[in-house]
């Protein structure tokens, strides 16, 4: 005789739950607004999404450190609060870009506004929890939307864009799945810290070491290529290149914070058992991917594309810091995010305004170096910004990514890893030459056209953004102090 | 006035972002006005200085990241106060000369935010500030060479850019390793160079941290063989970003060298001793044997500058009072001496768009003025005694002289081929016939290039008479900071090398 299942609402600690469901609730509500009206503006639900998302950051702050609830696979540890804050925060900042003075297919829907929020439910859950199955639930709720806002956009790339990310996120989900189907025959769970309480007794096992791998290289995979880690990286370049730019902004930032709070989690385990080949797999890749990324880079004619693949390098960066396994490398992380994200809002929002319903400029790109040729003096002062955006990404102080960096090689440093740091040197300045060929166009050449504007798409809030972006670009000298303290006692709170 | 320094730092950038909504025809007056407002606040800043202490003053402390050990901290002592006083009239007098035409507002705001940077490496004694500053000045300059200079102005700019950016990030890999060994020795995050003083690092962390620093300051430097950046970026800026990158950039490399390597670092210093020595002297041979060979009158003293910073290097290296104080004033003196050749190079420039030597000749006949000008500059630059080349460079083969006379009598040719190449250049431009015809008319120097050449010939001879006021301070500062190396120094080598420096000194 089974005994029946006891539930109390107090156990199951719901408001553990809260912010996913407020995310979720947002969009229900939503959708319900375009069934009993329809054809109202798209800055009535980009006000509300953003409404809704400053909800769920209240919900988010006001929860304790190291609680769980619902059936215990909800984890609230400090990891999770930042991450979920990271999430969040990018999310209400890029939703505005929508507000563009050309009106672009995709925001006329009210289905993307309720799509995007389900997509921030979906990172959310990926983020706190480390039940394998809740982890997966999450990357599938985010993945399935954000194909669907991809393809959205009304170009014929933008399918292929989506197909290609449909595709390639499909096989990922597999690996996923499968290497946590080897977890869990390995050791009976799918809970993170129950399977490395479990592996911890028989780590020594010689026969285990094949398991391990097995599991290990089939997650790694996954994560790879969310994370879009060489080789899983191909389909970035093509994606982000289909996508609007509003879009790829958000992509190059919010997806990869919950991708690499999934690392962090799993990885993380296998790293403090003392398994060092992890370490060292995951340390090879991201030089890789930094070095590789970069040197593509180099190459590229569009400037979109080359953001593309330089957010790649800076995904790289930061999965170094990751296997470091140290506090400052997981602080490095999310303070590395979360000083990036600024600059690269800013620099995505300079590509959305620049953006036109025509390629005037090249058959297959809408951002080619040539455009920005001349900006200075076509426009000084949107020059000087993206010129400003240019130089933090390549991590010229005192501006926003300098700090982020430099925190990063003090944590590889301190780990002991100085080739790691000098590596991470000679690849910023590898980088600085990409970054400086745009500077170089907008400020030392003539334009190529007569053109006399390459705002086709200001509209006063997307000046509003750039502004707080500059700001917050600049002035990161002023706020980092504050962002590493409550970043280190978060994440030291969570025992990482 | 206990905030002059960041007064100093932030008045030329504050007034450069005002510049930005200046007419445009009164930018030149209003960049003037700003030049010699910053250049009295420099010489006040020299008055209020107490040139018998030999410490830092006029600090200023606030903690910006304290988590990690980063600091707004600032303060000069007798090394920075006089470069600084040459990057503010160096700014002032390149800004009064200004032969820039095009966009003349720009270059103005430019070259107030590059001020601010310059002062800012100079006053900086937080190495994440030093940084910060060293890495911002780079822009300015790319924007300067990038968009005034020749024909191959974007090559030259993106090279002069990613050779020192290159550099600089190696550099700053050793400072988080400083600032991490900090940690682990105190528990204390800290950049704070004075902190940084108090170290004894054992030898084998200093062999990698001196390499760290080496590799950013050299390419700055530039010293043989990272100098090819220069030739490009001094061949393809215009003549005030040649003035300003010869007079102070390439200062902040050979600085560098004195406020971070040697008291950081000494036994590592002496240790590297013989291999910089001989770098120096074939960055002083090779580039004054290629300086012969150049055709182009600003090629000539590019390299010649090339040559002359070896000569400071070495005196860096002497690791004695006299050496490393005739450093720093041959710092001062080529600043003031290769600014003021490269701005009479751009006064020829302007009149004949060309710097070729062909095309010249006879010119001491249609231009007597400049011709005196130039001689005179000349004359400094070869080191002839009582001008202010003679000082510098005298002191520092006084000082490495104790080191190695064989090393010291090579570097000593630097001024037998000094004078071929530039008697040469002389000979060749200003004296014979006058060869072509479109010479025949050129015009004198005007009021303006008057009065921005006549104060540097003023102190060009008065300091080469008269220097003591200039060496006194420097000196004091000088000799603290053997005596704290000696103090700090572990092995016998290096105790025995700044020992016997200090002592021989005392005996005199």
């Amino acid at each position: 005789m089974l005994e029946p299942i006891n539930v109390t609402w107090d156990s199951l600690n719901l408001i553990t739950l809260a912010p996913m469901l407020i995310a979720i609730a947002g969009g229900l509500i939503i959708l319900t607004i375009d069934l009993l009206k329809e054809g109202l503006h798209k800055s009535l639900y980009v006000m509300l999404t953003v409404l809704v998302l400053f909800i769920d950051l209240g919900s988010v702050v006001g929860l304790n450190i190291n609680e769980r609830g619902f059936f215990d696979v909800m984890l609230i540890d400090g990891i999770s609060i930042v991450s979920q804050f990271l999430i969040i925060v990018g999310s209400i900042v890029f939703i505005p870009l929508a507000l563009s003075s050309k009106r672009f297919h995709e925001y006329s829907y009210p289905e993307f506004f309720a799509l995007f929020l389900f997509m921030v439910a979906g990172f959310q859950f990926m983020v706190a929890s480390d039940n394998l199955i809740l982890i997966f639930v999450g990357i599938e709720t985010a993945s399935l939307a954000l194909y669907t806002l991809i393809a959205l956009h009304n170009r014929s790339n933008s399918y292929e864009a989506a197909v290609k990310y449909f595709t390639m996120g499909a096989l990922a989900a597999g690996f996923f799945a499968m290497g946590s189907a080897m977890i869990y025959a390995l050791t009976g769970s799918i809970e993170i810290y129950k399977v490395a309480e479990v592996l911890a007794t028989r780590v020594n096992e010689t026969g285990l070491m094949i398991a391990i791998f097995g599991g290990f290289v089939l997650i790694m995979v996954a994560l790879a290529f969310k994370l879009s880690l060489y080789p899983f990286h191909t389909w970035a370049p093509d994606v982000y290149e289909g996508a609007s730019a509003a879009l790829v902004g958000y992509m190059s930032v919010v997806p990869k914070v919950a991708a690499l709070v999934v690392s962090m989690r799993i990885f993380g385990m296998y790293i403090d058992l003392g398994i060092e080949w992890v370490r060292w797999t995951i340390l090879v890749i991201a030089v890789l991917t930094m070095t590789l990324a970069n040197v593509m880079a180099l190459v590229q004619e569009d400037v979109k594309r080359m953001l593309a693949y330089s957010s790649i390098s800076h995904a790289g960066f930061i999965m170094a810091a990751l296997a470091l396994d140290t506090t400052e490398g997981n602080t490095s992380i999310f303070l590395y995010y979360a000083l990036f994200m600024f600059t690269n809002l800013g620099a995505f929002s300079m590509l959305w305004i620049s953006r036109h319903k025509m390629r005037r400029f090249n058959n297959r790109y809408d951002h080619p170096y040539e455009k920005f040729a001349g900006f200075i003096k076509i426009m000084p002062i949107g020059a000087v910004i993206m010129g400003l955006f240019m130089l933090s990404l390549a991590g010229v102080p005192p501006f926003s990514v300098f700090w982020g960096k430099i925190y990063v090689m003090q944590a590889a440093v301190n780990a002991g890893y100085i080739w790691l740091a000098v590596v991470m040197g000679l690849n910023s300045a590898i980088a600085a030459y990409y970054y400086l060929k745009l500077i170089v166009y907008m400020f030392l050449k003539d334009p190529v056209k007569d053109v006399d504007t390459i705002y086709y798409n200001i509209s006063r809030p997307l000046m509003v953004i750039i502004g707080f972006a500059t700001v917050a670009t600049i002035g990161a000298i002023f706020y980092v102090q504050p962002l590493i303290e409550r970043i280190y006692y978060l994440i030291s709170a969570s025992g990482y | 006035m206990d905030y002059i320094l960041s007064i100093l730092v932030f008045f030329p950038a504050i007034a450069g972002l005002l510049g930005f909504v200046i007419d445009k025809d009164s930018a030149r007056v209003y960049g003037i006005t700003v030049a010699a407002i910053e250049f009295f606040l420099s010489l006040w800043l020299w008055f209020s200085f107490d040139g018998s202490n030999a410490g830092m003053q006029f600090v200023e402390l606030i903690a910006v990241i304290p988590d990690f050990g980063v600091n707004y901290y600032l303060g000069v002592d007798g090394i920075s106060l006089f470069i600084i006083l040459m990057t503010t009239m160096m700014t002032l007098i390149g800004i009064m000369s200004l032969s820039v035409k095009e966009n003349v507002k720009n270059m103005i705001v430019t070259l107030l935010f590059l001020e601010m940077t310059m002062v800012g490496v100079f006053v900086s004694l937080d190495a994440i500030i030093f940084y910060l500053f060293w890495e911002l000045s780079l822009v300015p300059m790319l924007y300067i060479v990038g968009a005034w200079g020749g024909p191959l102005r974007v090559y030259a700019a993106i090279k002069f850019f990613l050779y020192t950016f290159a550099g600089s990030l190696i550099m700053l890999v050793g400072m988080l390793f400083m600032a991490y060994t900090y940690h682990s020795l105190t528990g204390v995050w800290s950049f704070a160079l004075t902190d940084w003083y108090a170290l004894v690092l054992p030898v084998s962390y200093q062999m990698w941290l001196f390499a760290a620093f080496f590799i950013g300051f050299a390419i700055k430097v530039p010293m043989f063989p990272f100098h090819t950046w220069l030739p490009y970026a001094h061949g393809q800026a215009p003549t005030i970003g040649s003035v300003i990158l010869a007079a102070v950039l390439l200062k902040m490399g050979t600085y560098g060298f004195v406020r971070f390597s040697l008291p950081l670092f000494p036994d590592a210093s002496v240790f590297w001793i013989t291999p910089i020595a001989v770098l120096s002297i074939i960055m002083v041979i090779y580039t004054a044997m290629v300086a012969y060979a150049q055709k182009d009158m600003k090629q000539v003293i590019a390299y010649s500058s090339v040559s002359h910073m070896g000569i400071v290097m070495l005196g860096i290296f002497a690791m004695n009072a006299e050496g490393i104080g005739g450093s720093v004033f041959q710092m001062l003196s080529h600043g003031i001496v290769s600014g003021a050749l490269f701005m009479l190079v751009g006064v020829i420039y302007d009149r004949r768009h060309t710097k070729m030597m062909d095309e010249f000749g006879g010119i001491a006949s249609i231009m007597p003025k400049y011709a005196v000008v130039f001689g005179i500059m000349l004359m400094a630059s070869v080191g002839l005694p009582l001008t202010i080349g003679f000082v510098g460079e005298f002191l520092v083969l006084i000082g490495f002289y104790q080191v190695s006379p064989i090393m010291t009598i090579l570097a000593g040719t630097s001024i037998i081929i000094g004078s071929v190449y530039m008697l040469s250049l002389f000979k060749k431009s200003f004296f014979g016939p006058v060869t072509k015809e479109e010479n025949k008319n050129l015009k004198d120097l005007d009021a303006k290039e008057t009065w921005s050449l006549v104060p540097l010939v003023a102190i060009v001879i008065w300091l080469g008479i008269y220097p003591k006021p200039i060496l006194d301070p420097i000196d004091n500062s000088v000799k603290a900071m053997l005596n704290f190396m000696d103090e700090k120094a572990i092995t016998q080598e290096a105790k025995d090398m700044i020992h016997v420096a200090n002592s021989t000194k005392e005996a005199k």
